[in-house]
């Protein structure tokens, strides 16, 4: 339409009037764009800023402790892995040792058998032993029953003050006796698996 | 299923409550148990105190072969530690050095310490620890009125008393007063026997073993014999009071059957021995 306008400009005669071959005229086409116009950053106040940094290292910093307890609580052993720095030296650390003679594993094998017989045989004896104090002892309640009902009523009674026990058991040397201990402070390193 | 239960339950009633007349389960029998002994018996209570085991019994061959098999196993199933790595390591380098293909690093090699080097720390660091023996001087004396002998074993405390005018072996006993208990009665006559200085604990107020014996007819005055209750204590510390007993031994098991001349007197006390 303008493309008519600016040609008639040439022309001998003005015919400034409008002609449309279709029905919309004045339509007019913006140039194309690939994106829209940025919006205007709206200035936010500074103390709410630093509220938002403080609220974000707040939450980081929790998390991290969370982590952290987890670190300090030991493991129960079953979810224990092999390290895996050992896993990766495997062939430089087993061991290569001749293989096992017959004769040997054949006395491994007697070996075995006759411990087996013998623990076996311990174990018998001390179920024995069992049996021998258990009648004793019944003897001697039956026969005081017979003296007298009264002392063996008294007898039966559950002696308190034996629970809770403790002991210690043998050990390899007997302790040495008037034995100085050398100075300083003494640290339990033991572990403990809890 | 549940019904099936049920039924059987009811049906074997009668049977379940006769089999629950065991010797463990002391019900208060209907049956009089007035069987009152016609005869009278003098009631005595009578002590065992043991001496536990201070050292781990020693192994007999069998068990030292085993051990030796076992620990075997485990070295042919276990991996190299670091030590041993470490003291490969140190071995090639040695070579390596020798043959003069590597250079030795005056700066390193002075501070650095070889596997072996630690080793050898370690087991000297060990020689200078002495530890008391498995064996002490009364075991090579055999002093047996001191409890510092027999270490693997445990030791029983028997007394010298005269009995109708002899000298006997025994447990420590003594007869029971009116009004106490069979357990009072044995603290009591330990108190007595072996004097104050000996602690110990008792295991319980039941009596672990029995003995009865007659009194020669000329002794009879009004009881037939005496009804010995053994009980079982443990020696805390302490000594027996050599004031009050001049005649007393600690011995162990075999010492003990051997030295108690009574056959029924040791039959019954074998019976409690561990």
């Amino acid at each position: 339409m303008s493309l008519l306008a600016t040609f008639s400009k040439l022309a001998l005669q003005s015919s400034l009037r409008q002609v449309s071959c279709t029905a919309i005229s004045r339509l007019q086409v913006s140039p194309i764009l690939y994106a829209e116009p940025l919006k205007k950053k709206k200035k936010l106040d500074p103390q709410i800023i630093k509220q938002r940094e403080d609220r974000r290292k707040k939450k980081l910093e929790k998390q991290i402790r969370r982590l952290e307890k987890n670190a300090r609580q030991l493991k129960p052993i079953e979810e224990l892995e092999v390290p895996l720095t050992l896993l990766d030296e495997r062939d430089k650390r087993i061991r290569k040792l001749e293989p096992l003679s017959e004769e040997e594993i054949e006395r491994r094998a007697r070996l075995t058998k006759k411990w087996a017989t013998y623990k076996h045989q311990e174990k018998v004896s001390d179920f024995q032993a069992i049996d021998r104090l258990l009648q004793s002892q019944n003897k001697a309640l039956n026969e005081l029953r017979k003296e007298s009902e009264e002392l063996y009523q008294e007898a039966i009674q559950i002696d308190m003050t034996l629970l809770p026990a403790k002991t210690c058991g043998p050990v390899a040397t007997p302790p040495i006796k008037n034995y100085v201990s050398p100075d300083g402070d003494y640290h339990k390193e033991t572990k403990k698996w809890d | 299923m549940y019904r099936k239960v049920t039924k059987i339950f009811t049906i074997g009633r009668k049977t379940l409550l006769s089999s629950n007349v065991k010797e463990i389960v002391r019900p208060m029998s209907t049956r009089a148990v007035i069987e009152e002994s016609k005869e009278k018996w003098d009631l005595y209570a009578s002590v065992l105190v043991e001496r536990l085991p201070i050292v781990s019994k020693s192994l007999n061959p069998l068990e030292r072969e085993f051990q030796d098999h076992l620990w075997r196993v485990e070295f042919e199933n276990s991996f190299k530690s670091n030590h041993e790595l470490k003291h490969e390591r140190d071995l090639l380098q040695s070579e390596l050095i020798k043959k003069g293909k590597m250079e030795v690093d005056l700066d390193d090699s002075v501070s650095k310490q070889t596997a072996q080097d630690l080793k050898d720390a370690y087991l000297e660091e060990l020689k200078n620890f002495q530890p008391a023996l498995r064996s002490t001087a009364d075991d090579a004396a055999n002093r047996t009125a001191s409890t510092d002998r027999c270490l693997e074993d445990t030791l029983y405390l028997i007394i010298e008393e005269s009995l109708n005018k002899q000298a006997t072996q025994l447990l420590p006993q003594g007869p029971r007063h009116d009004g106490e208990t069979m357990r009072q009665a044995a603290e009591r006559i330990l108190l007595e026997k072996c004097g104050s200085k000996l602690e110990v604990s008792f295991y319980g107020n039941a009596p672990c073993g029995f003995y009865k014996y007659k009194y020669p007819i000329e002794m009879r005055q009004g009881s037939v014999g005496a009804k010995v209750f053994f009980y079982r204590a443990a020696l805390n510390g302490g000594k027996v009071d050599t004031s009050v007993v001049k005649k007393f031994e600690w011995l162990s098991k075999p010492e003990l059957e051997q030295k108690i001349k009574n056959a029924d007197y040791t039959e019954s006390i074998k019976k409690f021995l561990l």
